[in-house]
């Protein structure tokens, strides 16, 4: 479906090795995949614990045996960290990544990773059992974990990896820098592959603190909607391993990635969409491609009011009418810093298999935006993923298959 | 990969701006000792948002503004890389004590400054600049982890890059999960190596260089695997050697005390000029900076 690219790239394509994913829709790929054909949701009118907020949540469902997880007795334990165990166990993924490790030496492979709650559930947890001297409670004294940069420092671990660890926080831009900066390394001569991931987890701060802002919806929320009320939230864990591009290989390719900031607000996008327009025009440029050679968009699309119309004006106005658009955040919940390589690896899945996930619950459109509302077979070729988060930060991803 | 500073900020106690960091590093930087912290209050925002902001935005925001000027380099179009050990575990605080609370009432601007990136938008707003923006969280080794990036993306954007390195002060429960007993701000132009041509003066006023090039070059020590050893080139001047160890990103005054004092030209006795500086950037992984 892809025309021929209308400008040379500017950075060079790397090769998408393999990924996978655990979220409401399931432990590892096919889960995934059979939830989405069999149309099934991984929003629910579920609870969670002291929490009164009335909302739907994308709930990972966690083995309760942590017998099933030794590795996390020695400080790490955190529910964040429990969803990175789990999801690290499926689609092989660990196998991977050990045979790029043999490949390249343990020291030329990197790992770039995205968060924005990283372990602040075990936090919160702390906290409700702190010491008179205010101090934490001796099962709570994990450095490893109460910080930013625990997922990171985590995955670096199970995976054996001794090249260039960073987390990356930027909201729910997160995971998609992840994309951004490994292809940089990649291209640099930094690494030779490098692990991407994004995980993060339910917990308080998020429910009560997107509820300080009016942004939650007591029903499954529904992305674009002319009577679409917020968001609904969701956690997720999901990691690809990139490497340089070894010809045609690999079917699947991260051909460029985009990133821009709104200098606007902090917790408003831009009304006119201008950090956005940026990141989706800077990420086509360093893919050497025009927005009429992508198939498939995947929205950003949170299902509040003035998210959804800001990037619907946006990609109303640049995208071609052969393009197909959906956003399905109203199928995982917002996994905020999970939730750029959420729906990095649902793109790469539409490439691989041909099937495009809709948006789901949305019925009515706004403004007639064509939106993608019935999930349907198309054999695309290029898909665009577009990631805004708080601060203003956004990113936006280009995929591609040979 | 090539790499240069053409330009630096800071912010600690005694030493408010990089004009008095190289006046002090004359005097020993004895003025490290003897002052108290004072707050940072960043011109360039408003006085209303600098009181919702709190400490730790107003000193990153202060020190990336200062290294722009001090590059005398174009505040709307530089890429930003920001990087802390433990984030702002004033509102850390905050935020996990409401919630530990039956109301479990957050204040939204409280809850917006939460994520990680509160820096980089408050930065980015003030400076109105669209540029690429992250927060980079290398937890003890980010002062390292940082300066990588930075040097990566000033050779992918082919433009400096702004790295602003920070943490705060803490008390009970931190202190025990990492103890920071000084507040510090660090914020450096990173460039490719390449002059900075359009973007500002490879040479001040007083005729001296600005720019400071090296070579950078990540290692992994294999024979370490799965250790946590500290690598880290400790500035040779006392105190600011005792800063470096009262907050982790303090590994970047070893780096500041190079750059100012191979810029000045003078012939600092109690400094001397280093060929290369060690920083960690990973557990058991180092940036080799030769100069």
């Amino acid at each position: 479906m892809a025309g021929e690219p209308n400008q040379r790239p500017v950075t060079d394509p790397v090769d998408v090795v393999g990924y996978t994913l655990t979220s409401s829709l399931g432990a590892g790929v096919e889960c995934m995949r059979d939830s989405l054909r069999a149309n099934r949701g991984g929003l629910s009118n579920s609870s969670w614990p002291n929490c009164d907020v009335q909302c739907h949540l994308g709930r990972m469902p966690l083995p309760e045996t942590s017998d099933r997880f030794p590795q996390l007795d020695g400080g790490r334990l955190s529910r964040n960290n429990t969803s990175i165990a789990w999801a690290l166990q499926q689609d092989d993924f660990t196998t991977l990544v050990s045979s790029a490790v043999t490949r390249c030496g343990a020291a030329r492979v990197g790992l770039v990773m995205g968060t924005s709650t990283s372990s602040i559930d075990r936090t919160e947890d702390a906290y409700t059992a702190l010491g008179e001297d205010g101090r934490f409670g001796q099962a709570h004294q994990q450095p490893l974990t109460h910080n930013p940069h625990a997922p990171g420092d985590f995955v670096a671990s199970e995976l054996g990896l001794l090249g260039p660890r960073v987390t990356i926080s930027a909201a729910c831009a997160s995971s998609a820098k992840v994309f951004a900066t490994a292809q940089r390394w990649l291209n640099q001569g930094l690494v030779d592959a490098c692990v991407v991931g994004g995980a993060d987890s339910l917990c308080l701060s998020v429910i009560y603190g997107f509820h300080s802002l009016q942004l939650v919806a007591a029903d499954a929320c529904r992305p674009f909607d002319a009577d679409r009320s917020g968001i609904s939230l969701g956690e997720a864990a999901g990691f690809a391993l990139l490497e340089r591009a070894a010809g045609e290989t690999q079917e699947l390719k991260l051909l460029g990635a985009g990133e821009s900031c709104d200098a606007y607000h902090m917790s408003s996008a831009h009304p006119d969409g201008l950090g956005a327009r940026l990141s989706m025009q800077r990420a086509l440029e360093a893919a050497g491609l025009g927005m009429e050679n992508i198939d498939y968009i995947n929205l950003h699309g949170t299902g509040t009011r003035a998210n959804d119309s800001t990037e619907g004006k946006v990609c109303a106005e640049l995208m071609s009418a052969k393009t197909l658009a959906s956003a399905t955040k109203s199928w995982t919940g917002h996994t905020l810093g999970a939730a750029g390589i959420v729906e990095a690896i649902l793109c790469l899945d539409s490439l691989k298999t041909g099937f495009v996930p809709g948006t789901r619950n949305t019925q009515s459109v706004e403004d007639n935006f064509p939106l993608l509302l019935e999930s349907v077979e198309a054999n695309i070729s290029t898909a665009l993923s577009n990631s805004f988060g708080f601060g203003g930060n956004n990113c936006t991803l280009v995929f591609g298959k040979s | 990969m090539k790499a240069g500073i053409a330009g630096v900020g800071v912010w600690a106690r005694g030493v408010e701006g990089v004009a008095k960091f190289e006046q002090s590093q004359l005097n020993d930087f004895e003025s490290m000792c003897e002052s108290s912290f004072v707050n940072p209050k960043p011109e360039c925002v408003p006085p209303k948002e600098r009181r919702r902001a709190g400490l730790m935005i107003n000193l990153a925001v202060e020190v990336a503004h200062q290294a722009c000027d001090d590059a005398a380099i174009d505040k709307t179009q530089i890429p930003s890389v920001f990087v802390s050990a433990l984030g702002d575990t004033a509102i850390t605080d905050y935020m996990c004590r409401k919630l530990a609370q039956p109301e479990k009432l957050l204040s939204p601007t409280k809850f917006h400054n939460s994520v990680h990136n509160a820096p980089s938008g408050y930065w980015t707003i003030s400076a109105e600049n669209r540029a690429p923006s992250s927060f980079v969280g290398g937890f003890r080794e980010s002062f390292g982890a940082g300066l990588l990036e930075a040097v990566s993306q000033a050779h992918a954007f082919a433009t400096p890059v702004l790295l602003v390195a920070y943490d705060i002060a803490n008390s009970a429960p931190f202190e025990d999960i990492e103890p920071v007993s000084e507040s510090v701000g660090i914020g450096l132009v990173v460039t490719n190596g390449e002059s900075v041509g359009a973007h500002g003066p490879q040479t001040g006023a007083q005729g001296r260089q600005n720019t400071v090039l090296f070579d950078v070059d990540f290692e992994a020590q294999i024979e370490n695997d799965g250790g946590r050893e500290q690598v880290i080139s400790q500035p040779l001047s006392e105190p600011l050697r005792d800063f470096a160890c009262a907050n982790p990103v303090g590994a970047g005054f070893a780096l500041l005390e190079q750059i100012t004092a191979k810029r000045s030209g003078a012939d600092l006795e109690q400094i001397p000029l280093l060929n290369e500086l060690r920083l960690a950037a990973a557990p058991a992984a180092m940036l080799r900076i030769s100069f």
